[in-house]
């Protein structure tokens, strides 16, 4: 074909001869067919030259034009049929041929194969994992079905911006009674930490369960095993229970009007069992007490309650057909108006979150998509896929010189440019097949992995269905398309007789070619993936390790289900009977804790209110010295410092600045107001500040006081953390805690192991990135090494001579190791300061952080050579060792 | 065999090339054409007419070698083949028979 194309052009023209206008000999080139072609612009050509001679130039061109418009007749346009009719190139024995030249050349450069193959397995594995993950994630309480008209109620404090899931226990009456558009309301209040038991046996369990009643199953869709959605939960003191906490307790799942017992003192009998919850459910509950027990088990549980709410009360209610949300705003400003008065309004609003949207914050199940690190986790899996990619790409156009020649003969005995380009996408598209299935497996292998670091409930069979079929398939297609497309063209792009010439690539290099382009790329990504990993990291150490004002070591903290004085000093008194205890305090959480209690205070400096927003320590008087928290100024609280009528508390330093005050002596004796503006307590000690709050937040205004009937947990301070004296000690610990709380479940947790649980996002972070960086580096070193391979083949005669002119094996690994080193640093001055970017901007939404030094750059920068020297040195030095005999004596 | 006739164009040409002392190809014809009948034809005539002769088979044709004066291309040489001499007998038998049936003296009697 290309042979038939190139044109008889005149190439030595004599002096007296004259080119014929141009555009008509062109049309005549296009028009008339090719075997009349020649001879009929030959004679036409003869005329014209005889023309100009005897008529002038005009007159012959304007002859030679109107000769052929003559010529434009179907007779001079009809094509001959073709001699050999062109077979369709994806017959069956193309393809059969296709696939065969495609295996022997897999199987001829194995080495390639193999670091084609693994690398795209791996990409391709990153994004099989991905797809679950986000399959996973978005499918979350999509099967009920009135799920597009179930909304929650929450609360927005519009001042702090911040809305919350939770909301006042009195909604529930104001829904039914001032909100006609809503069809039905359910309330759901979930507690933690409470044992129940089998009466009559030893099965005992500490378990967080729900109240509800029997709108939550007219509102969400459950199975039921035994027991009916009307009535179940209408009596005080029912429970229902799923099919796996039936036969947790019973063994069984025919346990209808079966009792269990709520902390020792509340039976409830069994009134159905749910089928366990699908893992994509907001609402996995195992155990539903009816709402109406709350009267026994909670008294003082106000359910018309509007000064105050928390998370684990939450309402949700379903609208009628046809409604929109928005259409309740006016509904909602009135409640607020008429429960909580005019003064409210500025400040408190509800919203109505869809159901759809609440895997997306703060739910139920404890399970929550994290979009933002999703959304880092697909850019970096395209990143690696990318990356394996290139290196398909780069080690496909690096052999193209050893593929040349039998391109350069297909076309020689009359291959097509098409068919040349099926043969070469067969083999992307054979390698891409081979990687997708060691993909698959790998993904399988690496699924637990995924599931801990993730925390996500993915199993095996979320890998086998259809969905995931397609996307494999998919995932093949545009892989093999992305990486075979360029090569594919530019191998079969070759004209002949250049690439049947000995040495095709020999001549005129560019001065930057794609492949060093693709090297670059990939090793920008590693690099700004290096990086990321070390500053995650150094962030994470930098919370570890962080002063946070207190002592967190050696601090075990245990539970108190029942914080009546008498038990506390029973608990107390066994507890510190024994020198492996070193102190005990009583308190409402710890001095740095995940949910914390808020209060507002004032403090009236004559005219001036100020008002301060303030965290609550509640604890006995050990609580400073457990803690190791220093007192600045006046003195410590007493644990008798618990009347009404003078309110004692301790200070910190925030606290005081709000105030105004700088000297902490000077807030001694000072006064601040709380509740209805009558209250008072008395400042009579300052203590340092300490974190109250994990390092994502500020420390908050805080003031410590003895309120001992908020004493939740205990915090034991052991002597050291040695080993073996913690074991001694916690066998103590829950000696004294069983002979105290006989009908309870002990637990106990370590403080520093519970405080590094607030950072768990960043340790997956650090995990993911660490992953990813490690797989991105590796399939960049796998490339690396394919092409150090290609280089030092393909230079192995020019080592030869220069190795028998004296130059020495470093020279040459110099010489050969050079080019990439090149690579890399071009990589480094490009990735620093788009990872510079990335990193100040992902600093920045932590109120405490490390800094962003040089040296992280530098250590990533580094690293990369040092790794990219270590690839390519392996070939490289083995080039230079050659015995120049060898690999100059073979042609 | 369907038998093929000749126009009376096509009869020209052929008789033309079946005439030229030299090696016939496109202009060498072109130009005997013009001088023999007086007529003005157009190239494009001829070469339909030259290619529509050979597809029916009373004459063949060979490329000769590229010339400079024909910018490099080639020419088309044209011989009869013997298909076309016999065509070109039998048209001559058939008219001589025509001939001697005009009663003498009878053209000249309505030429005048």
């Amino acid at each position: 074909m290309a042979m038939q194309k190139e044109k008889f052009e005149p190439q030595n023209r004599l002096n007296d001869s004259f080119e014929p206008p141009r555009w008509p000999a062109r049309l005549l080139e296009w028009f008339v067919a090719p075997h009349l072609r020649e001879d009929l612009q030959g004679d036409l050509y003869e005329i014209y030259q005889k023309r100009v001679e005897q008529v002038g130039l005009a007159r012959a061109k304007w002859e030679y034009t109107w000769a052929v418009l003559h010529y434009l007749t179907p007779f001079f346009f009809k094509r001959q049929p073709k001699q050999y009719p062109q077979p369709f190139f994806l017959n069956p024995a193309m393809i059969r041929n296709y696939f065969k030249i495609a295996f022997r050349n897999l199987s001829k450069s194995k080495g390639y194969s193999f670091i084609n193959i693994t690398g795209l397995a791996a990409g391709m594995a990153c994004s099989i994992v991905l797809f679950l993950v986000i399959k996973h994630e978005t499918s979350y309480d999509k099967k009920h079905t009135n799920g597009e008209r179930i909304y929650r109620v929450e609360t927005e404090n519009i001042k702090e911006k911040q809305t919350y899931p939770g909301t006042y226990t009195g909604m529930v009456n104001a829904l039914d009674s001032d909100v006609p558009e809503v069809e039905s309301v359910s309330a759901l209040f979930k507690v933690w930490g409470k044992t129940f038991s089998v009466p009559a046996s030893d099965k005992r369990f500490k378990e967080s369960f729900v109240y509800a009643d029997n709108k939550l199953f007219h509102l969400l869709d459950y199975q039921w095993v035994v027991g009916d959605k009307h009535t179940a939960l209408s009596q005080p003191n029912t429970v229902v229970l799923s099919r796996a906490y039936a036969e947790k307790y019973f063994g069984t799942t025919d346990v209808i009007g079966k009792t269990l017992q709520l902390d020792g003192k509340q039976d409830l009998q069994v009134a159905g069992v749910l089928e366990n919850p699908p893992t994509t459910s907001s609402f996995p509950f195992t155990m539903l007490v009816s709402f109406s027990t709350i009267k026994n088990t909670d008294p003082g549980f106000d359910l018309n309650k509007w000064n105050g709410w928390g998370d684990n009360f939450q309402v949700y209610v379903l609208l009628k057909n046809g409604l929109r949300p928005e259409q309740l705003t006016q509904r909602f400003s009135n409640i607020v108006l008429k429960y909580m008065g005019k003064e409210a309004l500025p400040d408190k609003r509800f919203v109505l979150n869809p159901l759809s949207e609440l895997h997306y914050s703060s739910n139920m199940s404890g399970r929550t998509a994290n979009v933002e690190l999703l959304k880092t986790l697909s850019f970096i899996g395209l990143f690696v896929l990318l990356i394996a990619c290139f290196n398909f790409i780069n080690l496909t156009t690096a052999q193209a010189f050893k593929r040349a020649k039998e391109v350069g003969i297909r076309k020689a005995v009359g291959s097509n440019r098409l068919s040349l380009v099926y043969q070469f996408l067969t083999e992307a598209w054979l390698i891409t097949f081979c990687a997708a299935l060691l993909a698959v497996i790998l993904a399988q292998v690496s699924l637990p992995l995924v599931n801990d670091t993730l925390s996500i409930p993915l199993t095996i069979s979320d890998l086998f269905t259809w969905q995931m079929a397609l996307f494999v398939i998919g995932l093949v297609f545009v892989t093999a398309l992305l990486s075979g497309i360029y090569p594919a063209f530019r191998l079969s792009g070759m004209a002949p007789i250049w690439a049947l010439k000995s040495n095709p690539f020999a001549q005129g290099k560019p001065l930057f070619t794609l492949r060093q382009g693709l090297v670059v790329v990939q090793f920008t990504i590693s690099l700004v993936l290096i990086s990321s990993a070390l500053l995650v990291n150094r962030q994470l150490g930098f919370f570890r390790n962080a002063d946070l004002g207190f002592n967190k070591t050696a601090i075990v903290t245990v539970g108190l289900p029942d914080n009546s004085p008498a038990k506390l000093q029973l608990l107390r008194s066994h507890l510190t009977e024994s020198p492996k205890i070193k102190e005990v305090s009583f308190s409402f959480n710890s001095a740095s804790a995940e949910s914390n209690w808020m209060q507002n205070m004032e403090y009236r400096q004559s005219e001036k209110v100020i008002p301060i927003k303030t965290q609550m320590k509640m604890a006995d008087a050990n609580f400073l010295s457990t803690y190791g928290i220093q007192l600045l100024a006046g003195e410590n609280l007493r644990d008798s410092d618990t009347s009404s009528t003078s309110f004692k508390v301790v200070a910190n330093e925030v606290f005081l600045n709000r105030m105004g005050i700088n000297r902490p002596a000077d807030a001694i004796g000072q006064k601040v107001y709380y509740g209805d503006g009558q209250e008072f307590a008395t400042i009579v000690g300052v203590m340092k500040n300490f974190h109250v709050n994990s390092l994502h937040q500020k420390i908050d205004p805080t003031v410590y006081q003895v309120v001992p009937n908020n004493f939740y947990q205990a915090g034991i301070k052991l002597p050291s953390d040695k080993l073996e004296t913690m074991q001694a000690a916690l066998a103590h610990i829950e000696k004294s805690w069983k002979a105290t709380y006989p009908n309870h479940v002990f637990e106990y947790k370590f403080l520093d192991e519970t405080l590094a649980q607030a950072y768990e996002s960043e340790t997956r972070t650090a995990k993911l990135i660490g992953i990813s960086t490690f797989l991105a580096v590796l399939i960049a070193c796998f490339g690396l090494f394919g092409l150090a391979t290609f280089t030092a083949e393909q230079r192995t005669k020019e080592i030869g001579v220069r190795k028998v002119l004296g130059a020495s094996v470093l020279s040459v690994w110099g010489l050969l190791s050079k080019e990439f080193v090149y690579l890399v640093l071009i990589a480094f001055v490009i990735a620093t300061p788009v990872a510079y970017y990335f990193l100040q901007d992902w600093l920045t939404k932590y109120e405490f952080r490390t800094e962003l030094s040089w040296w992280i750059f530098a250590l990533a920068g580094l690293g990369a050579l040092a790794v990219t020297l270590l690839t390519v040195s392996h070939q490289s030095i083995k080039a230079a060792l050659l015995n120049p005999v060898k690999s100059l004596r073979t042609e | 065999m369907k038998r093929t006739f000749l126009g009376e164009f096509e009869e020209i040409v052929l008789l033309v090339v079946a005439g030229c002392s030299e090696d016939a190809y496109g202009v060498v014809i072109w130009e005997q054409l013009q001088q023999q009948t007086g007529r003005n034809i157009t190239i494009s005539a001829v070469h339909a007419t030259l290619y529509r002769l050979e597809e029916k088979g009373f004459l063949s044709s060979q490329m000769g070698g590229a010339t400079a004066e024909r910018g490099g291309r080639r020419k088309r040489f044209f011989t009869v083949t013997a298909l076309g001499s016999r065509a070109l007998q039998e048209i001559q038998v058939l008219r001589d028979q025509l001939w001697k049936a005009i009663p003498q003296g009878k053209l000249q009697l309505i030429g005048q």
